[in-house]
């Protein structure tokens, strides 16, 4: 132990500088938060108002609102995403020029601004767009800005295209990493492919599944660029996600106390879920290893 | 009998495959052809473009998306440079060394990435207003480094963590610098990761709209967040035209991305940890 914080110190210069950085972006920020969060800052002057701001959170049905709507497209998106994912890594994992296509094809929206999938959907799903058009031959009017259903559901949609591509990218490396002499040798030895997936193979896939389905909750708990862009949260409120109503409470009504108190609420329960998710599905070993 | 049966899902393979293509290459094009439509193409949600260059020009020649165009060009190079120069050696220590507390350290690093961007705003907003780099493009670098660097890190150690210790070894024992094992052995040997490094650093900067919305406003604002503004601005169904050509603009760092990196996709998006 001794000798292992001697040899640190020695290269405490060689990481102190992006140490320093992330302290000022990653740390120092909560300061503010914190202290901003017990406050009612008005014009010049700040009054002090304790504990009264996270008393309103429990009541305040918006923010609960938003939250559950939060916490239920989480799992409808993973629910989708996971095994929809995994089935096309199944099938496309294998080299090819066929299935290199199409899995480039299916890798490319992730790697696209989350705005720009929004605008592109947005698109799609205007008034006049492919969209509208195609479910008007079936005698369905479709218009997201009036109809909440149909809002909710193109976010899902939208939600599984953008992202159903990273659960393929994670599965499909797992596969190609796989040793394919087990899989050879269980096959000679006349085994069914659902029992070489089941019994060889889905051993393999626990640790890809956990890191991916972390990724995927953090980010649908982050969920707010598509959603501004394809729907601002409405109609009504009927798709507003915790992001944005923070984001409105604090950039639009400029109530920094508020929007302070409630970005630490949101921190604190996606950082308790994710941690105890992670702690489920590690057994507590956690991914770091 | 057989071979019928075979032609058979191979037709039927062919059909899935055609259709998943399309599924994820239709809103791509729809967007190209759209930022290719005229007004009147647009209002009638035309499937074909009548190849009207209005909106490019405007994209390419208005100060307003120039200069948003600019601003993700610098930023983005800057945050490959700063987040390299800083992450480089920090991967390589941990990397190497273990420390008491290491695995706390990495699980902070985490948190980085599971705080959403709105949570940061309100301190932003505050901070860089105070220290004067509010609306400049060194603030948007710095705030940009929240991701990157941790992003970086993890990259940059999941390379050095395949090299050798005996390397390090050899070359410490024939008297060599840091410095100059950095410049002649570590650097070279990673290269490829450095490279995979820069250009998810180069993604995730470009790509990134919500801080950059947060800590500029006019000067130095992103392409994404110039997006935002017009799509915030202009209502239900007007002014597609220039946004998608901008759409399709912010679209090339992750073909490039798709072209160039391909192998090395999956480290970038988990962190290094598969």
């Amino acid at each position: 132990m001794v000798t292992c914080l001697m040899s640190l110190n020695k290269y405490v210069w060689l990481f102190a500088p992006s140490l320093i950085i992330l302290l000022i972006v990653g740390l120092i920020p909560f300061f503010p938060l914190v202290n901003y969060s017990v406050q009612t800052p008005y014009r010049e002057e700040s009054l002090f108002v304790g504990l009264e701001h996270f008393k309103k959170i429990y009541q305040d049905a918006r923010f609960i609102n938003a939250l559950q709507r939060n916490l239920m497209y989480s799992m409808i998106v993973l629910l989708i995403e996971i095994p929809l994912g995994l089935g096309l890594a199944y099938y496309f994992h294998r080299p090819g020029k066929l299935n290199s296509i199409i899995s480039a094809c299916i890798i490319l929206p992730a790697l696209f601004p989350y705005i720009s999938i929004g605008l592109l959907w947005r698109l799609m799903a205007s008034t006049y767009g492919p969209i509208g058009q195609l479910l008007s031959n079936f005698g369905i009017s479709y218009n997201i800005a009036v109809n909440a259903t149909q809002a909710f559901g193109t976010l899902i949609i939208m939600d599984v295209w953008h992202w159903t591509s990273l659960v393929f990218l994670v599965y499909s490396a797992a596969f190609a990493g796989m040793d394919p002499n087990p899989i050879l040798c269980a096959r000679t030895e006349g085994a069914s492919e659902s029992q070489i997936f089941r019994y060889i193979q889905l051993p393999q896939l626990i640790f890809p599944s956990i890191f991916i389905i972390l990724l995927r909750l953090i980010d649908s708990l982050k969920i707010f660029d598509e959603v501004y862009v394809l729907t601002s949260g409405g109609p009504g409120f009927s798709t507003e996600f915790v992001s944005q109503y923070i984001r409105n409470v604090a950039l639009e009504q400029w109530n920094f106390g508020y929007g302070s108190a409630l970005s630490l609420v949101y921190l604190f329960v996606i950082i308790c879920l994710c941690v105890s998710i992670m702690n489920i599905l590690t057994k507590g070993k956690g991914v770091l290893q | 009998m057989k071979s019928r049966r075979k032609i058979l899902t191979n037709i039927l393979r062919g059909i899935v495959a055609v259709a998943i293509v399309f599924s994820f290459a239709f809103p791509i094009y729809f967007t190209i052809n759209v930022s290719l439509s005229s007004k009147t193409y647009i209002s009638i949600g035309s499937l074909l473009p009548d190849l009207y260059l209005g909106n490019w020009k405007d994209l390419l020649t208005l100060e307003r998306w120039a200069n948003a165009i600019r601003n993700s060009l610098i930023i983005s190079a800057a945050c490959v440079l700063v987040g390299l120069i800083l992450a480089i050696p920090a991967g390589y220590v941990f990397a190497r060394i273990r420390f008491g507390g290491d695995r706390h350290f990495f699980f902070w690093l985490l948190t980085n990435r599971m705080a959403p961007p709105v949570v940061l705003s309100i301190p932003y907003l505050l901070m860089f207003r105070s220290m004067g780099i509010w609306d400049t493009q060194y603030g948007t670098v710095l705030a940009f480094m929240v991701f990157n660097i941790p992003i970086a890190i993890w990259l940059i150690a999941s390379f050095v963590v395949t090299i050798p210790r005996e390397i390090d070894y050899a070359a410490f024992l024939d008297g060599y610098s840091i410095w100059r094992y950095f410049r002649r052995i570590l650097l070279p040997v990673i290269a490829p990761g450095i490279a995979v490094t820069a250009f998810f650093i180069w993604m995730y900067s470009w790509n990134e709209m919500f801080l950059a919305s947060v800590v500029t406003s006019a000067r130095s604002k992103t392409l994404t967040a110039e997006l935002l503004t017009t799509v915030g601005r202009l209502g239900w169904g007007i002014e597609y035209g220039v946004a998608s050509a901008g759409a399709v603009v912010t679209l090339i760092p992750g073909l490039a991305l798709l072209y160039w990196a391909r192998k090395y996709l999956i480290r970038g998006f988990t962190f290094g940890r598969l």
